[in-house]
């Protein structure tokens, strides 16, 4: 009963379009590295699973995050997202209503309009209820097309530009709702029935067209719809809307705690194919903003990746700033991928480099505490007084780690995808930490700070930013600080610092006990980058000055007297474009410093 | 040998510009054009972190390699540890971290 | 009613300026925005290249700026200039029929380049500070002994595009060479040691007394720019450089570093070109019409450049310029452009 021809389409395309994800899935997950794959065994019952589902609704189908982000952007992508899955849910709560619990084939939920003319018992509220989900659908549809013209009204200053893969799959997506609402309403003219809104257009086409003319449309107009969604599922799995179903597996795997790594791993698969191309990424970047750079940002970076096309400059050309995988609906871990692209193009192993750090030590001072300052900061010696200056303040013995020249962090050889070299520098560091037994490790450097947390193993060690450890010696009495409000101050939150390791409110904290706070236009999570990161080499000099004097504009617009940041790197690279005082937070607190009481 | 790499950076011999392959250096020098404004100041290696370490000279080698001079110059640029400092002190602006990923792959093979 | 011409700036220029404007039978304005009529120079103790006292100049100057009646006013910030009329910082405004542009350029800031150490640690100055505590006689360590070793550091502000200036500043390798020999000469038993990246001997006299420099004072030139300054804990500076001609890092403890500053082109140019609509060049110092003939003319007719505002300049091609434009400023007013 459930048959027709029209539905050869549909059907091919629904196989299709499952065999072709079940067998990639499949192939990913067997990919999984061992430990990930017990990661997903120990996690599958436990709470994960049900966090997993609730985010998969908030997210895969409400679309919360976008929501927060633009209404108007969330509406359209929810109307689309949970608008066709109510479809598919309450057609098949209509299906089971009529024909109980006797089975019906997938075409027969789908085409049930056109399956239902001769039924009896007809059950009026469903049509209704269908009509308005329908009517749901198209309107983000409509929203899309909008979207396509006037980006700005939807919060977006710029959009995606897609491959023809996606235009395909795009064109085939913008068709199965009209056609949809087309047949049902020819449908509804020509066998009556049919809800609020195809009956009304049912009518009216009625007594605008000729009978002969709705007949003869009737069957072509239901094999146009099960055409576009033929073709839809078939070109799904090859454009961007394979994200539609990869997200879900992403959200529970993550939940899961599979992690993106240093290499690549079949992870990445979920990842990088749960980007649905929204383009809300490219906003964010300064890189386009400030500089024009158009194909680099995330969303194309993803792209290439997918289509395994990726080059060095696109995935060299990012200042890691995290701004857009802090806006990334999808929660995509974006650095982190370019991260492990950049060593699969760049790492070289080789025993024989930096065999020069063999019993290497220059460092200088005895204590529990150890104060690495770090490359950058040799060159902002301001900060370096201002430590010495607060460590003797607050009477604490101090083992310096790199005063006289150290080993780098190696970080900025891990940004740049050099991996084991990187991770060499990780082992002298680590062994000269142990060597001097210190328990805790101070750094003023944001970078220092995130490898020290990520990619060292220094069980014993409490890692802190010196904006933390400053902050603790207030509070624990052993400074105490000169507070006057007329004293005014603008803080920029450094990429790494802020995004990067989540310290936001220690700075601020230091900052609120010397004067006033003034927060610049985008702060906390939404500063901007200084342009100088070292993630990025293939900008120039005078492109990272345009970046910096973006941010620059900012600070002095709040018109504190005082520029106040936590990394070297960001000083330096403010400083070539302010005329203001800029200053390390150290130095703010060595010269507020209250003499001891 | 994992010490001795069979070259030394500062061989006392002339530099033979009409023999020399000047394509590799041209082909870096095509991809960083800025790199050819290196008034040799010696910033980058006076505060290197790594040739503060060891004999390691930043500056002598890329100028090497800008003059045909190849030998030896991936091995040195191997003991860089990218960190940035002799970007922030170049009076010329050049993207040193870029010249050592250039030199490094363009000259992997020698 | 002879016609009137605001000078603004009374440093070596403005003030040649408005005596050679006066001999043309203009009435000249010198607006001053300090107290004193002078500008830089004032602050120099002897000149390069023949250790000249800076007062041999300046004094003159002051003088017959006075004796030849020219109306001067001190304290006189100029925020906007239209045409034909200066408006104060008081909100005054000034009639005129021309303006001249005297307002010489700033001294580089070297608290900007951090790692040097200025404002930070003791013992390091500037070549402006080593003219004061020349002229006050009382240069010595911070510790008040007398320097045993000193580097002087060149190119401090100056093409350099970190801190976004990348002209040559032009007169400062030659103070540097004039500071060694003065310093040598108060402390015989010093080293000093000069660092730089290219050496400009450009004018007359000067090649010769790099020479002098070099074989009758004993001075070292070391061709490296220094790239850190750290403190010593007896007050000393440890300096870092590559000694580029033998392809070594170098390190050395100096009792005093020198930094030779630039001249970077004044805060005030900004809008002083946007409220008269003559163009500044790309460093920020007023652009001429062109480097030769009309050197001395901004982009816009009626306003004119002498000195340092167009470029880094020596005192003897400030005042070469004054005298010029004082010409091309009567041409226009009398015959029009």
């Amino acid at each position: 009963m459930f048959y027709s021809h029209f539905c050869i389409p549909f059907i091919v395309g629904t196989v299709i379009l499952f065999v072709t994800i079940l067998y990639r899935y499949v192939m990913w997950i067997a990919d999984l590295p061992k430990s990930d794959k017990r990661l997903i065994v120990k996690g599958l019952f436990t709470t994960a699973t049900l966090r997993s589902i609730w985010e998969t609704i908030r997210e895969s189908l409400l679309h919360v995050s976008i929501f927060k982000r633009n209404a108007l952007l969330g509406y359209m992508h929810c109307s689309l997202a949970f608008g066709w899955f109510l479809l598919i849910v309450v057609g098949w709560i209509e299906t089971t209503a009529y024909m109980g619990a006797e089975f019906v084939p997938l075409q027969g939920h789908v085409f049930f309009r056109y399956f239902a003319i001769g039924i009896d018992n007809h059950i009026v509220t469903f049509d209704h209820i269908m009509d308005a989900l329908l009517l749901f659908v198209l309107s983000g549809v409509a929203l899309a097309w909008f979207k396509r013209l006037k980006s700005k009204h939807l919060g977006m200053r710029k959009t995606t530009k897609h491959t023809i893969g996606d235009r395909i799959a795009l064109s085939f997506l913008w068709f199965i709702f009209p056609t949809r609402l087309v047949a049902e309403s020819i449908t509804a003219a020509v066998y009556g029935g049919g809800g609020f809104v195809t009956a009304n257009i049912g009518a009216a086409l009625n007594n605008i067209l000729p009978a002969s003319l709705l007949t003869g449309a009737f069957e072509p107009i239901w094999w146009i719809y099960s055409c576009a969604l033929g073709g839809f599922f078939i070109a799904m799995p090859h454009s961007r809307y394979m994200h539609i179903f990869t997200e879900v597996p992403l959200i529970f795997l993550r939940n899961y705690r599979l992690r993106v790594r240093q290499s690549q791993s079949s992870y990445d698969n979920f990842q990088v194919q749960a980007c649905s191309r929204c383009g809300i990424c490219i906003d964010a970047c300064q890189l386009q903003s400030q500089l024009g750079h158009n194909n680099v940002q995330s969303v194309y970076f993803l792209r290439d990746r997918r289509a395994n096309s990726l080059n060095m400059n696109v995935a060299s050309d990012c200042l890691m700033c995290g701004r857009c995988a802090d806006r990334c609906p999808v929660g995509i871990d974006l650095n982190s991928l370019r991260l492990n692209s950049r060593a699969a193009m760049r790492n070289m192993p080789n025993e024989r480099r930096y065999n020069y750090f063999n019993a290497l030590d220059r460092s200088t001072g005895e204590g529990k505490v150890g104060y690495f300052a770090g490359c950058m900061t040799m060159l902002t010696p301001h900060t370096l007084t201002a430590m010495q200056t607060i460590f003797t303040a607050a009477g604490e013995d101090v083992w310096w780690a790199d005063r006289d020249g150290g080993v780098c962090c190696g970080r900025p050889l891990r940004l740049t995808g050099e991996t084991d070299s990187a991770n060499k520098m990780v082992q002298y560091n680590t062994a000269l930490f142990r060597k001097h037994g210190i328990t805790t490790l101070v750094t003023s450097c944001p970078i220092c700070l995130k490898t020290f947390r990520e990619d060292y193993n220094l069980e014993g060690i409490e890692i802190l930013h010196h904006s933390q450890y400053i902050l603790r010696l207030i509070n624990s009495g052993k400074i105490s600080l000169q507070h006057s409000d007329n004293k005014t101050f603008t803080y920029h939150d450094p990429c790494e610092l802020g995004r990067g390791n989540g310290i936001y409110d220690e700075p601020r904290s230091v900052i609120t006990a010397i004067g006033t706070l003034i927060e610049p236009k985008h702060h906390h999570r939404d500063s901007l980058c200084c342009g100088s990161s070292l993630a990025n080499t293939v900008i120039s000099d005078s492109e990272q000055i345009t970046i910096s004097s973006s941010l620059t504009l900012e600070l002095e617009a709040t018109g504190a007297k005082t520029l106040v940041t936590a990394c070297p790197l960001c000083k330096k690279a403010l400083g070539r474009t302010t005329q203001q005082k800029i200053v390390d937070l150290s130095e703010i607190v060595a010269t507020n410093l209250n003499t001891k009481p | 040998m994992a010490t001795n790499f069979g070259f030394s950076i500062s061989k006392p011999r002339v530099i033979d510009v009409d023999t020399n392959n000047l394509k590799k250096s041209n082909e870096i020098l095509a991809a960083l054009p800025e790199l050819q404004s290196c008034i040799g100041c010696g910033s980058c290696t006076a505060s290197c972190t790594a040739g503060n370490l060891t004999s390691y000279n930043f500056r002598k080698v890329h100028t090497l390699v800008r003059r045909g001079e190849y030998a030896g110059a991936y091995e040195e640029m191997n003991k860089c540890m990218l960190c940035g400092k002799c970007r922030l002190l170049c009076p010329r602006g050049i993207n040193t971290r870029r010249v050592v990923m250039l030199i490094k792959k363009c000259l992997g093979d020698f | 009613m002879s016609k009137r011409v605001v000078v603004v700036g009374g440093g070596i220029s403005g003030m040649q300026t408005a005596l050679s404007l006066k001999s043309l039978g203009f009435e000249p304005l010198i607006l001053e925005q300090s107290r004193q009529l002078g500008g830089k120079v004032a602050d120099w103790h002897l000149l390069f290249p023949s250790f000249t006292p800076a007062e041999e100049v300046t004094v003159p100057l002051i003088r017959a700026v006075r004796q030849n009646g020219i109306l001067v006013r001190l304290g006189c910030k100029v925020v906007s200039i239209e045409s034909r009329r200066v408006i104060l910082c008081s909100g005054e405004r000034i009639d005129c029929d021309a303006v001249v542009l005297c307002s010489g350029s700033t001294l580089f800031d070297a608290t900007i380049k951090e790692e040097y150490g200025y404002g930070i640690y003791d013992n390091v100055y500037t070549s402006a500070d080593i003219e004061k505590m020349m002229n006050n006689e009382c240069v010595a360590t911070a510790s008040g002994a007398a320097p045993e070793r000193i580097a002087i550091l060149h190119c401090v502000g100056s093409r350099d595009e970190k801190v976004c200036q990348r002209h040559c500043s032009k007169v400062c390798c030659i103070t540097g060479v004039k500071q060694a020999i003065e310093l040598k000469k108060l402390f015989p038993k010093a080293e000093i040691f000069n660092f730089y990246m290219d050496i400009r001997m450009f004018g007359p006299g000067y090649e010769e007394l790099y020479r002098q420099a070099q074989i009758d004072y004993n001075i070292h030139f070391v061709r490296g720019r220094i790239s850190e300054a750290s403190p010593l804990m007896d007050g000393r500076v440890q300096i870092k450089a590559e000694d580029t001609l033998t392809g070594r890092p170098l390190r050395m403890s100096v009792d005093m570093l020198v930094l030779m500053i630039g001249m970077r082109a004044n805060d005030d140019n900004a809008f002083l070109s946007s409220s008269s609509g003559a163009e500044l060049a790309p460093n920020g110092f007023f652009k001429s019409r062109n480097s030769f003939v009309d050197n001395v003319l901004s982009t816009k007719d009626g306003i004119f450049l002498a000195g340092t505002v167009s470029s880094p300049k020596t005192i003897g091609q400030s005042l070469n310029e004054a005298t010029t434009v004082a010409h091309r400023v009567a041409e226009y007013l009398n015959y029009g452009n």
